[in-house]
């Protein structure tokens, strides 16, 4: 029986409220609807206080009716301070009502309600409503919380309900204490058979390969530094040559000289490796040349650094007069692959 | 009719117990133990001379106690003492280990190498009392000890003796008949620090197994174990609080035990094995190592607040000279007064600096051999010293000329105050 008599008192407090609200300020009809919405929710705090104090007199609706009134009267007296402070101030507001709300659900006198009005924005009310307001903000429906957001900022809200980092920053401050202070540990931890008689270090593991303290790869850097693995290497293969002219059984000259010709390989392709690098550097330096001179730099395609290689190596065949023999083999290749690709014919 | 009320007066006692918060129950224990202050105090003003404020001191020494701040200046008056005065009790067959004065200071209970415990009357010097060692194999029918005894401790109303020994056994014995009471078997290895809480029957004891094991004399049980120490533990002491400090060989901590939080605090400092502790107060330890150093420490510092290396010299042939170990150090409780003992044929006293951060030399006491126990009189007024002609813990060296016996050594002071001897 008193929701319904609370929800007449709202509607008629709030006509009252708008009519009053339309005085002031014509021109912000979406704050109008923003205080309605306030107002709301303390109202639905107001019904879930009622169920629990489960007391059905009529006094006590005719009670909340009264402080609900004086409630609006305050909310239209804070409203012209509202609209030259904007939304800052909503949170003490707000904070303020809560409070005025949790004062009022406490049984406190009217007088209080009326004096509170005339109290400055958040004076003293630093903690009270920030407690109140986590407990509130539990209590209000998720789409609440969201309007609150967007309406005091996301700065402000959190401040507010996680606190702010120099609330938080304590371990700094205790760490410096206990530096000088003896170590405290548990003592019904059993300790390992075997004492630690020399304090014994453990070696790290390191990757040269991966570890940061070896630097980039640069490979002039490590061909300067490790030139002499090429000599090592040119003594290795003249001692497989030799041993290779001594040795008396096939198989073992077999392997020597699969073994001679791997390495002859890797030389070849280290030469190659080598001509590449130089090459490229030849055309960074060429370029940097253009640009200091004032042109722009240009940049060969990989397919483009191809053709120039082929043609390098048509050139360099020419010289030798091994061109023709090259290209035969190239084409038989080509045909053979071509002619596995095309279509079979059936008889 | 006179039962109603009774029950009703009960009924309202219940219910205020129950009604009691822990606030209402601290003022009631409050004005209880002013009320035991008072009344000692009353009867003191009749043998003193009569001063302003009697209970005001009383709860500011308590104070000062608890927080560890130095009530008796003492070291500064004491001067040293003639060596006629020194007097020696023989008795035993073989180097003393330990020792330790009945809070009456009366008696003094000493044990030794040939273990056998022999109880001394202060005054006169004689022996009281001899519990015989027995051999190696008899531990099923001796009544004693069968093996070397390493500590000794004596309750604070003189009530229990225990004793340790190398045979893993602590024996509990009644003080004022030596009558054998219980035995606490549980300990792993050699039972090496024993030392009983002020006010309590609950002893604390050590071992060379790395553990610290709580037990309650009165009812004969054990309580609990704390484990921590890498090493031995090589010594053990405790004072009024619920905590004990220990000392661990050659893992070169001395840890505080705070048994009720179950934690320990652990403090570095010694270069080699730490061998002996002391409480000074409640917040001041000192503690001697093989090294050659002694240490003063506080509790709120990991590192010892003063060190003084080679306390006692250096001993060897020329070009491997090396330091002598201290093998025991004595701390007069609440004062600045510091004793420490080695082989180097003198107990060195010392005088704590200003919050206990120096320590200075006050003067020596020439005695031949091994000091291995030194304890204060609680009053202050002799210094005991247990000698031998080896270390306690094993035969390193042997002194020849040493004799095997306890120094009493009296100490006495500058100032006004009688000039008493015991």
């Amino acid at each position: 029986m008193p929701r319904p008599s609370v929800c007449l008192a709202l509607s008629t407090s709030e006509k009252k409220q708008t009519a009053q609200k339309h005085k002031p300020s014509p021109e912000s009809p979406h704050e109008v609807t923003f205080k309605k919405s306030k107002i709301k929710s303390p109202v639905t705090k107001r019904a879930s206080n009622v169920e629990e104090n489960g007391s059905d007199d009529e006094g006590d609706a005719s009670e909340m009716e009264k402080n609900f009134a004086l409630l609006t009267q305050k909310v239209s007296l804070q409203a012209p301070q509202d609209e030259i402070s904007g939304g800052v101030s909503d949170e003490d507001v707000t904070g303020e009502r809560h409070q005025a709300v949790c004062s009022n659900t406490s049984g406190s006198d009217e007088d209080e309600n009326v004096s509170k009005p005339a109290r400055g924005h958040g004076v003293g009310d630093e903690l009270c409503p920030k407690d109140d307001f986590t407990k509130d903000l539990s209590e209000m429906s998720f789409e609440k919380v969201l309007q609150l957001q967007n309406k005091m900022g996301t700065k402000a809200y959190k401040k507010i309900a996680y606190g702010t980092m120099k609330n938080r920053q304590t371990g700094e401050t205790v760490k410096q204490l206990s530096k000088h202070r003896p170590q405290e540990i548990s003592a019904k931890k059993t300790v390992p058979f075997l004492r630690k008689v020399v304090p014994v270090k453990k070696t790290i593991l390191r990757d040269p390969r991966f570890d940061d303290l070896s630097g980039e790869f640069k490979p002039e850097v490590f061909n300067q530094t490790y030139k002499f693995i090429n000599e090592i290497r040119q003594r290795e293969a003249e001692m497989v040559k030799k041993k290779m002219k001594k040795v008396k059984s096939n198989i073992k000259r077999e392997e020597l000289k699969y073994l001679l010709q791997r390495m002859e390989n890797q030389e070849r392709g280290r030469q190659r490796q080598e001509q590449y690098r130089q090459k490229d550097l030849q055309f960074k330096r060429k370029q940097r040349e253009l640009v200091q001179q004032g042109h722009r730099p240009f940049y060969l395609k990989k397919s483009d650094k191809k053709k120039l290689e082929l043609a390098e190596k048509y050139s360099q065949l020419k010289k030798g007069g091994k061109l023709e023999n090259f290209l035969s083999k190239k084409r038989k290749r080509n045909a053979i692959k071509d002619r596995r690709r095309m279509p079979h014919q059936k008889k | 009719s006179d039962e109603v009320p009774k029950r009703k007066r009960k009924e309202n006692e219940v219910e205020q117990e129950i009604e009691e918060t822990p606030q209402e129950k601290k003022l009631r224990l409050a004005k209880l133990y002013l009320e035991q202050l008072r009344e000692e105090e009353d009867k003191k003003v009749e043998d003193e001379a009569f001063e302003s404020d009697l209970i005001a001191g009383r709860l500011k020494e308590d104070v000062l106690e608890q927080k560890g701040k130095l009530q008796r200046p003492l070291a500064g008056g004491l001067v040293a003492p003639d060596p006629i005065e020194i007097r020696l009790l023989r008795g035993h067959k073989l180097s003393v280990t330990c020792l330790c004065i009945t809070p009456d200071e009366k008696h003094i209970f000493s044990a030794s190498k040939d273990c056998s415990i022999i109880k001394w009357d202060v005054g006169s010097g004689k022996k009281v009392h001899k519990i015989l060692g027995g051999r190696k194999g008899t531990e099923a029918r001796h009544v004693g000890h069968t093996a070397h005894i390493l500590c000794m401790a004596i309750s604070s109303d003189g009530k229990y003796l225990a004793t340790g020994d190398m045979n893993k056994l602590i024996m509990i014995w009644e003080a004022a008949t030596c009558k054998h009471l219980y035995k606490f078997t549980g300990h792993k290895d050699a039972v090496s620090g024993l030392a009983f809480r002020r006010g309590t029957h609950d002893l604390y004891s050590a071992s060379h197994d790395r553990s610290v094991k709580v037990w309650n004399v009165d009812e004969n049980a054990y309580v609990e174990t704390l484990f921590g120490h890498q090493d031995v533990i090589t010594a053990l002491d405790c004072l009024g609080r619920e905590r004990c400090v220990t000392a661990g060989g050659r893992d070169r901590t001395l840890r505080v035990w705070k048994i009720a939080e179950e934690t320990q605090l652990v403090f570095h400092g010694h270069e080699g094995s730490i061998d002996c502790v002391q409480l000074i107060n409640e917040e001041h330890m000192v503690s001697g190592g093989d090294d050659g150093c002694l240490c003063v420490w506080s509790v709120g510092k990991k590192k010892p607040v003063s060190v003084v290396k080679q306390a006692h010299g250096v001993h060897g042939n020329a070009g491997l000279k090396e330091p002598c170990w201290v093998s025991s150090v004595a701390a007069l409780h609440n004062s600045d007064t510091v004793a420490s003992g080695s082989h180097n044929a003198m107990v060195q006293l010392w005088k704590c600096g200003q919050g206990f951060r120096g320590l200075d030399p006050l003067f020596t006491i020439p005695v031949t051999g091994f000091v291995n126990s030194l304890k204060f009189s609680t009053s202050g007024k002799f210094l005991v010293a247990g000698v031998g002609q080896e270390h306690r813990l094993g035969r390193w060296w042997r002194v020849k000329d040493a004799k095997n016996g306890l120094y009493i050594i009296p100490l006495k002071r500058q100032n006004r105050e009688a000039e008493t001897e015991q």
